[in-house]
């Protein structure tokens, strides 16, 4: 029998708000996501249709028509809202998911790694595509390099009011810190 | 990571969507909140239905929390919800609409997270 902790329950009361947490293979979206959530982060199977059988090698399973893909998942309560977070992969194969999951998101926070820029061009076009508004946040890693963070923004072609941040993924502090800047500035977007 | 492909699944998928029509508007989403109705029937329903109520016995969950719990991919679990919600067994809170955000939502996520 399927069984959850019934402390992990929440109240119908809260609105349910939905975060995306995005960024290329081994960035840290696993990590803040379970940096972040109040339970532990779960992690649910997505059909992929043919958009991902495009790229997957498929060669002598024609009759695959799908496959499949995970996604990570938090929650945490605040004060009348439940925020959802969903960690999710930044290919360009996952168009269709994105299209999908971006469908009433607040935002997307998109996590860049300083070692490899260029993994997040695909993830950038893919976010900008579904129109959600983001931000973005470098996840330091120990090893990484030290770029100011004009260098970055220049790098990743940012438009100069998109948010860029410097976040530690492992650490609640830093990556609620990295949310907040996501939020002001949707709001910010609202009032202008 | 733990993957839900690796866990053992209370019910295939198959089986769980054999019984599964599927109804003409579906507002069931990800994070739409999922709870049993007070006077819902819940008796004779199959097998994937009947987990999902014993899950949702407890207190309310969004509709992927069900997915992971139960261990069936997103996509049977929503058909399920949006069947038994038509059938007034579940009722759902349907998620913000972000196309048109709120300006007091925005300031209870800020004032929430600042809070931490």
């Amino acid at each position: 029998m399927a069984s959850a902790p019934s402390d992990t329950r929440i109240s119908t009361d809260h609105i349910p708000v939905k975060l995306i947490i995005a960024g290329p293979f081994g960035v840290g979206k696993t990590t803040m996501v379970d940096a972040l959530s109040e339970i532990k982060p779960l992690n649910t199977e997505e059909v992929l249709t043919q958009a991902g059988t495009l790229v997957d090698d498929l060669t002598g399973v024609n009759e695959k028509t799908t496959t499949t893909t995970a996604i990570d998942f938090g929650r945490l309560t605040l004060p009348g809202v439940v925020l959802y977070l969903f960690g999710a992969p930044g290919q360009a194969r996952f168009q269709v998911l994105w299209q999908e999951l971006a469908r009433g998101a607040l935002g997307v926070l998109v996590l860049a790694d300083t070692r490899r820029i260029d993994d997040s061009f695909a993830v950038l076009d893919l976010v900008e595509s579904t129109g959600v508004r983001y931000a973005v946040a470098v996840n330091n890693f120990p090893d990484s390099p030290e770029y100011p963070l004009e260098a970055v923004r220049q790098a990743l072609d940012l438009h100069p009011h998109t948010p860029l941040v410097v976040c530690d993924a492992r650490d609640p502090v830093s990556a609620r810190a990295s949310l907040i800047a996501l939020v002001e500035h949707i709001r910010e977007l609202m009032l202008t | 990571m733990t993957s839900g492909r690796q866990r053992r699944r209370v019910v295939p998928d198959y089986m769980a969507a054999a019984k599964l029509t599927v109804p003409e508007h579906i507002s069931v989403e990800r994070t739409t909140i999922v709870v049993v109705a007070p006077e819902a029937v819940t008796d004779g329903l199959d097998p994937p239905g009947s987990h999902l109520i014993a899950l949702l016995r407890e207190g309310p969950l969004s509709v992927y929390e069900c997915a992971a719990y139960l261990g069936l991919p997103y996509c049977v679990v929503r058909l399920l919800v949006a069947g038994l919600a038509e059938t007034g067994t579940l009722l759902t809170r349907a998620p913000l609409r972000a196309d048109a955000p709120d300006l007091e939502i925005l300031e209870l996520v800020l004032s929430g997270l600042r809070a931490l």
